[in-house]
């Protein structure tokens, strides 16, 4: 028992280094600017990173990601406070409490409440994976290729479910293009290839790095391009550092959220967004002043940035023990760990359990630091804020280029960027999430080569997918999943479960 | 309240227009799940190498086009239903493409593909990235924009901007990352 205490005190301690700390303190301060600046996603910025991190030692390059991760789903309250934009989409919710609070002239307040809600969300979805991670990575030892194909199925379909609540085809179709994408080249069990349509350089298959560089990076650049923006920032004469018991006033808020919010982490695929809005929604029903959400409630704040803040260590559960990705962020974090000889998955406390706890300490020191950036650095964050598209983005662009090729170091790879990044761009301006898409990209040979090596087990029998006990469960999730996707069935299930339970109304994550 | 049926609101003005893109979009996948479906038919079974017949290659992504081609099917269906509900609907659609937005994504998605599949492996890298960035400042402040800045301001700060970046990238990532550049 006590090995779990040891190993998380070395991972910690692993940090405790000049190097060390001078990454953490760029890439979290990076994270924060890209965080802050509208237009540039999370995703964006860990994806371009990825790139820069090629010659650095592995415990190095996941430390300067996760730091950036970190930092730039905080960054994103900023604007959200200051000018009802939120930096990126995990800040939606930060933006109905926090602009009303800024217009109130308490925008240092909400600022300083942002950023213990996000340390405090982080350090609640810390204590998740210290605890459940170990746990996980043990019990998904008992996978076979029957429940891997499930389970990549599960991943995919949850993620197309919970990313497109209006219209849950289109996370459907986002996700089975991003799995096609994944038959794209050489397949690993009889070496055939694949749909490359006699281009060689397709034969293994599309990199992950230069396609999600140029759905979150390109397509990122050719939406803000389209849209004009002119900032219009509040600016803050309050106190930004807030006070013990304003904090400690929403303790429960703060745990539910956390709560809440590492478990849309845990959920593969479902990201910060959905974690703040789920926790803003329970924060809202729970709350004895309800009516002030959405017109300056410093709890809905709270709850926002804690649940939006807590799913990053939440999605670093299945990334690590599972190799399932909790986010399209830690989508990227894998292909970042395969690149640098780091292999996620169930044998992970088996082979590399040091790991694990390293994450944990990479992601309690970035805590800190967002939290010492956050609370000091209000001005140049404003600065930021202002810096116009039009000089801003071609430098993110010349860098998407820079970092496709930058991997193999061929033209193909900007090729790729280009491609994704249109498909991207379209895809978004059809409004069907990315997630599911980046997903069945990272799955796609997980679900291949597991349904047919447990077809070859079984000699063809179909029985074993759907007898056995963890698959059992699994397929019964995603059955369930599809037909509560489809009205007629959710419609009258909803009606059962109001006649049910009178009184009790279904309500929508952000309603 | 105004109709949202003519409302010029950017996201009235998209709600309108979905069902049109998803009927296109819809008849597109069903489509592109058809070919796949083929393509995973008619992709070889490996045979001769006395493979497991529920392991051929085209197993998985014919099943991933079927799944898309319902998908696709259930997509159009329904924005069909829809469509048939508005006036002029097609007209609203095309005018998409006419407008202030339309032109900022088509300049800036032209200069982005000049620079990345034309400028890029002709020119030296530098020179490339210095005059896509130029370009693209330029144009956005001056052409693309509601409030143009003076041409000649604008060009003295991007032909700075440029310089600068070009300068940086190319230091950083041939010395900094030893990336031999295009």
């Amino acid at each position: 028992m006590f090995d779990g205490f040891f190993l998380l005190g070395a991972g910690i301690a692993h940090f405790m280094s000049f190097e060390s700390l001078f990454n953490l303190a760029w890439a979290s301060l990076l994270g924060i600017i890209i965080g802050a600046l509208p237009g540039l996603t999370a995703t964006m910025g860990v994806a371009l990173l990825v790139t820069l991190t090629y010659g650095m030692a592995p415990d190095q390059a996941i430390l300067t990601l996760i730091a950036l991760y970190v930092g730039s789903i905080y960054g994103g309250s900023r604007p959200a406070i200051l000018l009802a934009i939120p930096g990126t989409p995990a800040s939606a919710a930060t933006t109905l409490d926090g602009y009303p609070l800024a217009k109130a002239g308490r925008a240092g307040m909400a600022m300083g409440i942002a950023t213990t809600s996000s340390g405090l969300g982080t350090l609640v979805g810390i204590f998740f994976l210290a605890l459940i991670a170990p746990w996980l990575a043990e019990f998904a030892l008992r996978f076979g290729s029957y429940e891997f194909f499930w389970l990549a199925l599960f991943g995919v379909l949850i993620s197309g479910r919970l990313t497109a609540l209006d219209n849950p085809i289109k996370g459907y179709i986002a996700g089975i293009l991003g799995l096609l994408f994944a038959m794209v080249g050489m397949e690993s069990l009889h070496a055939h290839q694949r749909f490359t349509f006699g281009m060689q350089q397709l034969g293994s298959g599309i990199d992950i790095i230069p396609a999600m560089v140029g759905a979150f990076g390109f397509a990122e650049l050719l939406g803000v391009m389209k849209r004009r923006f002119v900032p219009e920032i509040i600016e803050s004469k309050d106190r930004v550092i807030p006070r013990i018991g304003e904090v400690a006033k929403y303790w429960r808020t703060t745990i539910r959220s956390g709560i809440i919010g590492t478990i849309a982490g845990i959920i593969p695929g479902v990201g910060e967004d959905i974690g703040s809005w789920a926790s803003y929604a329970a924060a809202r029903r729970k709350s004895k002043e309800a009516d002030q959400f959405g017109k300056g409630s410093v709890e809905g704040l709270v709850a926002a940035e804690t649940g939006n803040s807590a799913v990053i260590p939440g999605a670093m559960i299945p990334t690590l023990t599972l190799a399932l990705p909790g986010s399209a962020a830690a989508a990227v974090l894998i292909a970042a760990m395969y690149i640098h000889g780091i292999r996620p998955g169930p044998m992970i406390m088996t082979e590399n359990p040091q790991f694990l706890y390293q994450v944990v300490g990479m992601l309690l020191l970035s805590v800190i630091a967002i939290t010492i950036y956050g609370l000091s650095l209000t001005k140049l964050l404003v600065k930021v804020l202002v810096v116009p598209r039009e000089k801003l983005m071609p430098i993110v662009y010349v860098l998407c280029v820079v970092g496709s090729f930058a991997i193999t170091q061929r033209m193909f790879d900007v090729y790729v960027m280009v491609f994704f990044g249109l498909v991207g761009f379209v895809l978004r301006e059809m409004r069907y999430p990315m997630a599911p898409l980046v997903l069945g990209i990272i799955l796609g040979e997980l679900l291949d080569v597991n349904l047919r090596r447990g077809l070859v087990v079984s000699d063809g029998d179909l029985t074993p997918f759907f007898v056995r006990p963890i698959s059992a469960v699994l397929w019964a999730i995603i059955l369930i999943t599809i037909l509560m996707s489809m009205p007629a069935v959710s419609n009258r299930v909803g009606a059962m479960v109001s006649k049910l339970f009178p009184g009790k109304e279904a309500r929508t994550p952000n309603g | 309240m105004s109709d949202p049926q003519t409302s010029t609101d950017p996201e009235a003005a998209a709600n309108r227009r979905m069902p049109y893109a998803d009927l296109i979009a819809g008849t597109a996948f069903l489509v592109l799940g058809l070919v796949i479906i083929y393509l995973s038919w008619t992709m070889p079974r490996l045979e001769m190498r006395g493979i497991h017949p529920a392991t051929v290659p085209g197993l998985v992504p014919g099943l991933l086009g079927i799944a898309l081609a319902l998908c696709g099917a259930m997509l159009g269906g329904k924005a069909l239903v829809e469509t048939r509900k508005l006036e002029n609907g097609w007209q609203d659609f095309g005018s998409m493409f006419a407008g202030t937005e339309a032109r900022r994504f088509a300049v800036a998605a032209l200069i982005s593909l000049a620079y990345a599949l034309v400028l890029l492996g002709r020119v030296p890298f530098w020179l490339a990235t210095g005059l896509y960035v130029f370009a693209f400042i330029v144009a956005f402040e001056v052409w693309a924009t509601n409030e143009p800045k003076p041409l000649p301001k604008s060009m003295l700060w991007a032909a700075v901007q440029a310089v600068i970046v070009s300068a940086v990238v190319t230091v950083a990532f041939e010395r900094g990352f030893l990336v031999r550049l295009p």
